[in-house]
């Protein structure tokens, strides 16, 4: 982990000149203001020498050393205002600057991080470092460095000048200072860390008013009103005791501070205006020091929040470079000779064992692993796949079959680059597959996901992912073939409907077959399907895998499926069970082994049947009352 | 400090324009009613605190006219006292001012959170078929908060402050009202500055805000699709539109500083302005008066004296503190007005399934159900037409028809989360409005195709808060659904926790948990909706047995998938297009040559129609 400091360095660095004339704005506009009580008292003094008869001016000269002193006020005030506004300018404006460039930053890394990253790292966990901590340290190198300086500012010029005035008495005054200091430090985190689970607190109850209307079908339908609502007021009433809680501190805080500054002005005020009465002390020294010490106090008003953000914007500033710092994950090695790229797409895989460290020594962000998985009895190593063989020659179909957690994903994500292997393991075209730059493989390798994502986008930005300037033909013709025609029509704008989270909902099934479009279109030289058409009715896979059997013909075919009557056209099925290959072979080899395929076939074959026969039924039903056939 | 990072996105569907409206205070004040007794000491406190923060000023120009200028020692210490006493008094005050207003506010919102809550909860499904979850979320928790801040910085401070400004204003003319005209001259020029500047920040943040969103949205969107960028090398493209949304919010951002910077410098320029006129004016004015000491007894106010001056710096300090914020708390407000506007606009829908005024309620179900000519729709297009059947007290019927047909509609109105448009539903010969909506939801148990889980462990989620069924009988349920032998697989067994609504359980196990819960309720009356989903023959034949096993000694109407439940049951009835096209026992049905046995040859591949069914 780098230090923070440092790293926070190379940020400012480029604006150092500006924060360099920021910082000076605040010292001289300070040092402006802190002339101003001097006139003032000053004169005041004067007006009373001239009363208690001591003076030595008369009212004439004390009239224009009236005029004169108000003009330099007014003309310090014209003065201050301009350079205030361009310290704040310098200051605040470039921490946005630096917010800017820091998630630029994040952005690139974020662009080049392996997907294995993002199945261990939630997304939400990824926002909340890329916004919420990025505005933490955009506030360390804005507000919160601003502030300190002014403070600091502030007392190394008015603590000299109060001393000079009356050592003993300044000294008196700012003695409780420190350990005011001390305390309010002390307060400051507490009120963070009750602050924090408040916050917490609310999002449980953002949490449970999700899963309650969510679930308001269940609720309605099981009665379960009373003790959902009884849940939801338990999370309420914890929220309202941590603000409760806040707001007690929170008093606290100022009234402390509201108290430290009331002692130092009673005792200036007690010995000062004694010595001025006696003739020790000028009643403009009086009137200074009160004026200084009101504005000292100012600062701790927000001593609490800077504290707080100090050490927030620091945690936050690490939790953006546990970010940034993140492996790449994916080697990429740089050749120097030539870049093989992928011509027939052979793969043969040797020796190939995937295994998974446990939860606990995976690389993870800090808290996108939820704490009870750590030493649960899930956290162990997991091998994934076990001394996996494979020839797959160019242009012939794979079929791979397996229970749910039997490595199937995790062989078609190696096949597809997505995960890390040894070297000397996958080979494509003879080569080994990480000898190739990743740019030159993914130009050909179509890899659609069990869980289809969708952007916000057209549906013809979707699906022309890989080419954007797919012509519409194009685009139909990828359509037409995910059998997602006649959805088309359903869509209000057609190819330029939105869809995706901001836009028209899919169904599960649409989703799928508008990923699979996507790959029809980017017509890569290795397909890989990882159980694609899970979610799309019967009828309409039987149609897809009608349009993929040429499709696929030229092509490398890796296809992951649970019906296996979608295989059976495979050169090659490989019947995976806990990461080894159990069985492989045609799939009349398979039937004919009498194996785990086999059986599975013969399971499927009723309630596949019954399947699609009840589905047929369904449209049979459906044409028959059309015709009026029934009599 | 203004430039510390929100916590809330107050873009979110604003409804900017809506004004501060008696009838939302009124509304509002119903939840603060109850606990207006801490509003109400808040106030005091705060006049407390104001009356002794400006009882300051005027001790010190007591301490510097009558002791400190003229040299006068004795009694000097009584007025610091005096002093003392006041700050003393201010900060007690104000401390306990601040916990007081924040358990009024913590107190009425709770009430009010709670009151949304129960709303939402008794509101019908068909409100929920039209509104999009997020945005009720958001009642509950963000308008809630912003609601925080009404009470944290809302009505009382503005009351408090209006008061204090006014208590100003009136030491202020007391003491020299010549002067306080003078001084007050730059008050309409503050007023119109900030008014403008104000305008501009408002403005800026407005835009800013709305940027900030779509920095949110684009980067939550592109975060999730990340591997797919990749894959399709769509990298180059996304830095291009990163950088240009990147670009734009901080070019908002920059705009909000340069209001903010002038703002806050001009505000302190004016101070430092006023400082000028009191000393300018003011001075010339103590000028005159020197060497004049007021009679004892006479009235002060004739003369401007220097603790006079002394006691208007700080007194003008006071007055502008409020009345820079009063501006600021205008947004609030105003946000505030916002959000309540929302929260009871949805306290107003009265969308939910009517309750019988004296419900009926026997002692026994036997289950006897009847739909007499129901019609249904949810919208337009009605879903039932005319439906009409009897289903008798402990017998098993099965729904068979294509999808639309009105199946799910059927269940859903037996446990009445729609009610039927036309027609009426009865069971044991009572219509179903007629009972209590709970009580009738006791009686008739359903299980959903979606079975949906809540956060806590399996066992919970059969016992689902119930207090009536023990930990036992959940137990006993689970194992009647071969739960046991299932959930063996789970480290915690009965007390795994169930991860983000149940994906660490296959959809086979989550569909048993649905039947356990049934099966502890044990309702009289059964409705339920196979799942559909591919699940592998082991799990296909336990759901089998289960489902036997849950429609046992029940009235059971189920959405039959599976063949083999279908030919389980006593009757078919067969729905089409909302209406109910054929009805008999498998056998009768068969022998009737219509749709259903059209089913049964296809099945079969016997018929002449086999050969349209390939494979």
């Amino acid at each position: 982990m780098r230090s923070t400091f440092p790293s926070l360095w190379t940020l400012v660095r480029p604006y150092r000149w500006r924060y360099l004339v920021g910082l000076s704005c605040i010292v001289i506009s300070l040092w402006l203001k802190l002339q101003i009580p001097q006139y003032f008292w000053g004169t005041l003094s004067e007006l009373l020498e001239l009363d208690r008869g001591t003076g030595d001016l008369d009212t004439t000269q004390a009239a224009s050393l009236i005029t004169q002193a108000a003009l330099l006020i007014f003309g310090a005030s014209l003065l201050i205002a301009p350079i205030r506004t361009a310290s704040r300018l310098l200051i605040l404006g470039t921490s946005r600057k630096i917010s800017r460039d820091l998630l630029a930053k994040i952005f690139a890394r974020l662009l080049e991080l392996a997907p294995s990253f993002y199945s261990r790292n939630p997304t939400g966990q990824l926002m909340s470092r890329a916004i919420n901590d990025r505005e933490y340290v955009r506030s360390l190198a804005g507000a919160v460095l601003m502030y300190i300086v002014e403070t600091i500012t502030l007392y190394a010029i008015a603590i000299p000048l109060m001393i000079d005035i009356d050592a003993e008495l300044a000294l008196l005054a700012l003695a409780p200072y420190p350990l005011f200091l001390i305390f309010a430090r002390y307060i400051a985190v507490r009120i963070q860390t009750t602050a924090r689970a408040a916050q917490n607190a609310l999002a449980a109850i953002t949490e449970k008013t999700d899963e309650s209307l969510s679930g308001q079908l269940v609720i309605k339908t099981l009665t379960l009103e009373d003790a959902d609502f009884e849940k939801f007021t338990v999370r309420c009433e914890e929220f309202r005791q941590l603000n409760l809680h806040v707001a007690k501190l929170r008093a606290l805080m100022i009234s402390s501070m509201m108290g430290l500054a009331g002692i130092s002005t009673m005792l200036v005020l007690y010995q000062g205006g004694a010595q001025v009465a006696r003739g020790e002390m000028e009643f403009k020294d009086f009137g200074v020091l009160l004026t200084y010490l009101a504005w000292l106090a100012v600062p701790t008003r927000t001593l609490g929040f800077v504290i707080s953000s100090l050490k927030r914007g620091t945690a936050a500033h690490e939790r953006v470079l546990e970010v940034l710092d993140s492996a790449v994950e994916l080697r990429q090695e740089m050749h120097t000779a030539r870049t093989p790229e992928v011509s027939h797409a052979a793969l043969r895989v040797q020796n190939l064992s995937v295994v998974y460290p446990p939860f606990s020594e995976q690389p993870h962000l800090e808290g996108s692993l939820p704490p009870e998985h750590i030493g649960s009895h899930a956290d162990v190593e997991r091998t994934v796949l076990d001394n996996i063989e494979l020839e797959v020659p160019p242009g012939t179909t794979l079929g791979i079959v397996g229970h749910t957690g039997s490595g199937k994903t995790t062989l078609a994500r190696v096949l597809a680059r997505q995960l890390e292997v040894p070297t000397g393991t996958v080979f494509v075209d003879g080569q080994d597959i990480t000898s190739f730059p990743l740019e030159n493989l993914r130009e050909q390798v179509g890899y659609v996901p069990q869980d289809a994502f969708l952007f916000s986008e057209s549906l013809r930005a979707n699906v022309s992912l890989s080419q954007p300037d797919a012509s519409e033909e194009a685009v139909l013709a990828a359509l037409a073939g995910a059998q997602l025609s006649k959805d088309l029509d359903q869509l209000p704008e057609g190819l330029d409907t939105i869809i995706g989270e901001r836009g028209v909902n899919l169904s599960g099934g649409q989703r799928q077959r508008t990923a699979l479009a996507r790959v029809l279109l980017f017509a890569p030289k290795l397909l890989i399907l990882d159980d694609t058409l899970s979610a799309v009715d019967t009828n309409t896979a039987e149609s897809i895998l009608e349009y993929l059997r040429p499709f696929a013909a030229g092509r490398t075919t890796i296809l992951i499926a649970h019906r296996l009557s979608s295989l059976s056209h495979a050169e090659q099925i490989i019947v995976l069970e806990n990461g080894k290959i159990v069985e492989r072979g045609t799939h009349a080899q398979l039937l004919a082994l009498g194996g785990h395929y086999s059986s599975t076939w013969e399971l499927q074959q009723e309630s596949e049947d019954n399947a699609v026969r009840a589905s047929q039924l369904e449209q049979e039903l459906e044409q028959g009352f059309e015709d009026g056939a029934e009599q | 400090m203004s430039d510390a990072p929100s916590k809330q996105d107050p873009s979110k569907e604003s409804t900017h324009g809506v004004t501060y409206d008696a009838r939302l205070v009124r509304r509002l004040w119903q939840y603060i009613r109850p606990h207006r007794k801490w509003l109400g000491l808040a106030l005091v406190l705060m006049l407390v605190t104001s009356a002794c923060g400006l009882a300051k000023p005027l001790l010190l120009r007591l301490a510097i006219d009558e002791y400190i200028a003229p040299g006068e020692m004795v009694g000097f210490g009584w007025v610091v006292l005096g002093i003392a006493g006041a700050a003393l008094g201010e900060l007690i005050a104000r401390a306990l001012q601040i916990y007081t207003l924040e358990l009024a506010g913590q107190n009425a919102l709770i009430d009010l959170r709670r009151a949304v809550m129960r709303h939402l909860l008794r509101l019908s499904a068909s409100f929920y078929d039209k509104t999009p979850l997020g945005r009720l979320i958001g009642r509950v928790t963000t308008d809630i908060e912003s609601l925080q801040e009404l009470f944290a910085s809302g009505v009382v401070t503005v009351i408090g402050d209006l008061v204090s400004l006014v208590g100003i204003l009136a030491i202020l003319f007391y003491m020299s009202w010549p002067l306080t005209l003078a001084t007050l001259l730059v008050v309409p020029v503050l007023v119109g500055f900030t008014l403008w500047v104000r305008k501009g920040v408002r403005d800026a943040y407005v835009r800013m805000i709305s940027r900030r969103s779509a920095m949110n949205a684009f980067l939550h969107e592109q975060v999730a699709g990340m591997p797919l960028i990749q894959a399709f090398r769509r990298e180059r493209r996304t830095a291009k539109n990163f950088e240009k949304i990147n670009g734009d919010l901080c070019d908002a951002q920059l705009s909000t500083v340069n209001w903010e910077s002038v703002l806050s410098a001009s505000t302190d320029m004016l101070s430092s302005i006023t400082m000028a006129l009191i000393l300018w004016f003011g001075g010339g004015l103590a000028l005159d008066q020197l060497g004049l000491k007021p009679e004892p007894g006479s009235p002060l106010e004739q003369g401007v004296t220097i603790g006079t001056l002394v006691a208007f710096l700080q007194l003008m300090d006071y007055f502008f503190g409020p009345l820079n914020e009063l501006s600021l708390k205008y947004t609030v407000m105003q946000n505030a007005m916002t959000a309540s506007d929302r929260i009871f606009n949805l306290l107003d829908k009265e969308e939910w399934i009517p309750e019988s005024e004296n419900p009926q309620r026997p002692e026994t179900t036997q289950g006897v159900i009847r739909f007499e000519n129901v019609t249904f729709s949810y919208g337009k297009a009605p879903v039932l037409r005319n439906v009409s059947f009897e289903v008798a007290a402990g017998e098993r019927v099965a729904f068979v028809g294509a999808t639309g047909a009105g199946k799910t509609t059927v269940l859903k109105l037996l446990t009445r989360l729609y009610d039927v448009t036309d027609g009426r539903i009865t069971l044991d010969g009572i219509d179903l409005r007629e009972y209590g909506l709970k009580d009738l939801r006791n009686r008739v148990g359903i299980v959903p195709q979606d079975v949906y889980l809540f956060a806590g462990n399996i066992l919970e989620n059969i016992r689902l808060g119930h207090p009536e069924i023990s930990e036992e009988d959940a137990v006993a349920a689970a194992k009647a659904m071969h739960l046991d032998r299932v959930l063996k697989r789970l480290p915690g067994g009965y007390h795994e926790p169930v991860r983000e609504r149940g994906s660490n359980l296959s959809s086979g196990e989550r569909q048993l948990i649905a039947f356990a819960r049934v099966l502890a309720v044990a309702p009289r009356v059964l409705a339920l909706d196979e799942a559909t989903s591919n699940v592998d023959s082991e799990m296909e034949q336990l759901l089998h047995e289960a489902v036997e096993r849950v429609m046992e000694n029940r009235t059971s109407i189920i959405i039959a998938h599976r063949l083999s439940t279908i030919r389980d049951v006593d009757r078919i009835l067969v729905l089409h297009k909302g209406q109910l096209v054929e009805v008999g026992s498998h056998t009768e049905l068969l022998a009737k040559g219509g749709y259903y046995w059209r089913l049964h040859q296809l099945q079969y591949g016997q018929s002449d129609d086999g050969d349209e069914a390939e494979e």
